[in-house]
């Protein structure tokens, strides 16, 4: 849905009902929307902006509508990007206003709360996280508020489906009222009249600390916050490769290689003669071959895992933890911690991780992030490959991988952070509370990003598949290896068949590995070939978005620099490699 | 004194801080208590404890903000 339909519909008099939803980032909006909302729901861009909102469908009782999601502000002063486009949702004007309020932390809630009365649109309150606050020990005396802010309040608990329901009965009553805007305050009367009303309705009482209270406090400690981070990263790491590895030997390759194939091949020697053709399909780099064994059985279980570990640690508010903690040592390289979030997104998919640098930051810190991202962090995909390709016979050159492509990184980093100029953002943010994430929200999120590596990541792959299916089976790749097979052999000491990898990895990272899983190399060859293909080109979608985001210029000199870094580390390490094995030997 | 210097578990009152739309929207105004909650190695973030809220502040901002001790513990 773009900017214009929300737009068309501020005219209430279709008998539509037009929700703003907004709040204070981390009160659970995002909940809230996903339990009010149906299923079309559709996330844009607010033109002229890099914010992006979501709309959502409402039918309820028998009152149909649309609700916006407005992306979260601790205030109105159109300063930050997110504020501007929240005043501009806000100008569109609306029926009713849900305000989601967190009751953990109602004094810093209440700045929004109020600065929200002076526009003349019913608001309904949502006093949500009630279950944390009554944990804290914080008791809130709803009608007293409700009071104080001249409209209803009603307290939530919207993972638990809590008075949601009545909270949508309460707004579409109000959507019939009309209201005056409210006196224009200055900041400072602003919060003395928060302070007081805060005061007024809140108390605690002492509550035994509890044990997520603890973790809170120990996760922002260096000490031993640290470690918790380590222990974190490395379960999740077991997670995606263990579990990945389980599924494809147990469930995925089983049920590929003795049934479907099998089947598929027997079918296709019926229906098409022996020949060329026929090897297209169902020779040894047959269309129907890998194009079936390559992405699902050993690119999905790793994608699909790794989505799962990340959008959970995103949505318990863990992470920003992480950026707090490495914002030191980021810092060293001319970027702040909250990047590292990005970063992490990297290892899955390096799309979405250069989009997610676009709120916060600085130019610089944004190219910086893509550049390494682009350069040294494999995607999901391509460490499904690097585990099918290294996992069974070589460990060591796993862990060499992986290794360099740190040490490439901060490398690279402190070479980017002397070279670019400008000044990074610095980190200032409150620490989300920890949360069990939501079913609910985190079943929409996690088959959001599968649509969209099934959609953008498997439509190229299997384009890649064909072209390598075609160019192996008709004799193009001889012609091919011919002509670049000397420097192939030469520098790299990889077998001239290995340019398929080369050729492929321009359009999937994980391509430029996987053509090699069929040529039965030795360790110092699986290790070239793998190092080569994790700095080499960014896939032909990061090519893309580099272009859209920064410029075709960017774009080219990070393919650039990316690929000449390939063939120098890939060309060093075999020739080091071979020194080490002949002298040895 | 700066943040910058302040003590893992001492409570500190603003005097003074550069003027910042974030800070502000944060709760950070002159007069503002706070404890601080940790400190992190390599000039990393301070966090600090305001009512029940944790907050990360830039070694650097936290440079600018002056602030005056008024108790440990
Ligand atoms: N215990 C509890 N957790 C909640 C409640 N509402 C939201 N959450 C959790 O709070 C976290 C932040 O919610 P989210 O909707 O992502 O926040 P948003 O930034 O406002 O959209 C998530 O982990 C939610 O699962 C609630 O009422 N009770």
């Amino acid at each position: 849905m773009s900017h214009g339909i929300a737009a068309s519909q501020k005219n209430p008099s279709n008998g539509k009902i037009k929700i703003l939803l907004m709040g204070n980032p981390n009160v659970g909006k995002s909940v809230v929307f996903s339990k009010l909302t149906g299923v079309h729901v559709d996330s844009s861009n607010y033109a002229g902006t890099t914010v992006d909102y979501t709309v959502g469908d409402i039918n309820f009782g028998n009152k149909q509508g649309i609700m916006i999601d407005v992306p979260g502000t601790y205030s109105l002063e159109a300063t930050s990007e997110a504020e501007k486009v929240a005043v501009a949702l806000l100008e569109e004007n609306a029926d009713v206003i849900i305000c989601v309020l967190d009751a953990t932390h109602l004094e810093r809630n209440l700045d929004l709360a109020y600065q929200l009365k002076e526009y003349p649109i019913p608001i309904v309150y949502s006093l949500n996280l009630m279950d944390v606050a009554g944990r804290q020990g914080i008791k809130i005396d709803v009608d007293k508020l409700s009071e104080e802010l001249g409209s209803p309040v009603v307290p939530t608990i919207s993972i638990k489906n809590i008075g949601l329901r009545e909270l949508m009965e309460v707004a579409i009553e109000s959507s019939k009222k009309q209201v005056e805007p409210g006196p224009k305050l200055e900041d400072q009367e602003r919060w003395d009249k928060i302070r007081e009303i805060a005061n007024k309705v809140q108390s605690q009482v002492d509550r035994e600390i509890t044990f997520i209270q603890k973790l809170e406090n120990w996760t922002v400690q260096p000490w031993p916050g640290i470690p918790i981070a380590l222990l974190v990263l490395i379960a999740s790491l077991g997670v995606v490769v263990g579990g990945g590895k389980a599924l494809r030997a147990v469930i995925l390759l089983p049920l590929v290689r003795q049934v479907i194939m099998p089947f598929l091949s027997k079918l296709i020697s019926f229906i098409v003669p022996a020949g060329v053709f026929r090897n297209v399909l169902v020779g040894e780099f047959g269309i129907l071959v890998i194009g079936i064994e390559w992405p699902f059985a050993l690119i999905l279980p790793y994608v699909f895992l790794f989505y799962a570990v990340f959008s959970f640690l995103e949505d318990s508010g863990y992470l920003p933890r992480i950026g707090v903690l490495a914002d030191g040592i980021l810092r060293r390289i001319g970027i702040q911690g909250g990047n590292i979030i990005p970063m992490m997104l990297g290892y899955g998919c390096a799309v979405p991780a250069i989009l997610g640098t676009r709120a916060a930051n600085s130019n610089k810190e944004r190219i910086m992030v893509a550049t390494l991202v682009s350069f040294a962090v494999p995607c999901a995909s391509q460490s499904g490959a690097f585990f099918a390709l290294l996992g069974d016979r070589s460990i060591f050159s796993l862990i060499f991988v992986y290794a360099l492509s740190i040490l490439a990184m901060l490398a690279v980093g402190v070479i980017l952070n002397k070279m670019i100029t400008g000044r990074s953002q610095p980190l200032l943010l409150e620490v989300p509370n920890l949360l069990l994430p939501d079913k609910d929200a985190f079943k929409k999120k996690l088959k959001l990003r599968m649509k969209h590596f099934l959609v953008d990541a498997e439509g190229p792959m299997l384009i890649g598949i064909v072209i390598a299916a075609v160019i192996a089976e008709t004799g193009i790749l001889n012609e091919i290896s011919k002509a670049i097979g000397p420097f192939v052999q030469g520098w790299l000491g990889l077998p001239k068949e290995a340019s398929l990898s080369l050729l492929l990895g321009i359009i999937r990272r994980e391509l430029a590995v996987l053509p090699l899983l069929e040529m039965n190399l030795n360790t110092l060859q699986l290790t070239v070939g793998s190092v080569v293909a994790l700095f080499y080109l960014p896939c032909l979608s990061v090519f893309a978005v580099l272009t859209k985001e920064f410029s075709l210029k960017v774009a080219l000199l990070i393919g650039l620099i990316t690929t000449a870094s390939a063939f120098l580390f890939g060309g060093i390490i075999n020739h080091i490699g071979s020194f080490i094995i002949g002298f040895m030997g | 004194m700066p943040l910058a210097y302040g003590q893992k578990s001492s409570t500190y009152r603003i005097e003074s801080l550069p003027s910042s739309h974030l800070l502000k929207v944060l709760g950070f105004r002159e007069g503002t208590q706070f404890t601080v909650q940790s400190k992190q190695p390599f000039k990393g973030p301070i966090v600090v404890k305001i009512g029940n809220r944790s907050i990360a502040i830039d070694y650097d901002v936290a440079s600018e903000i002056l602030v005056e001790e008024v108790g440990h513990h």
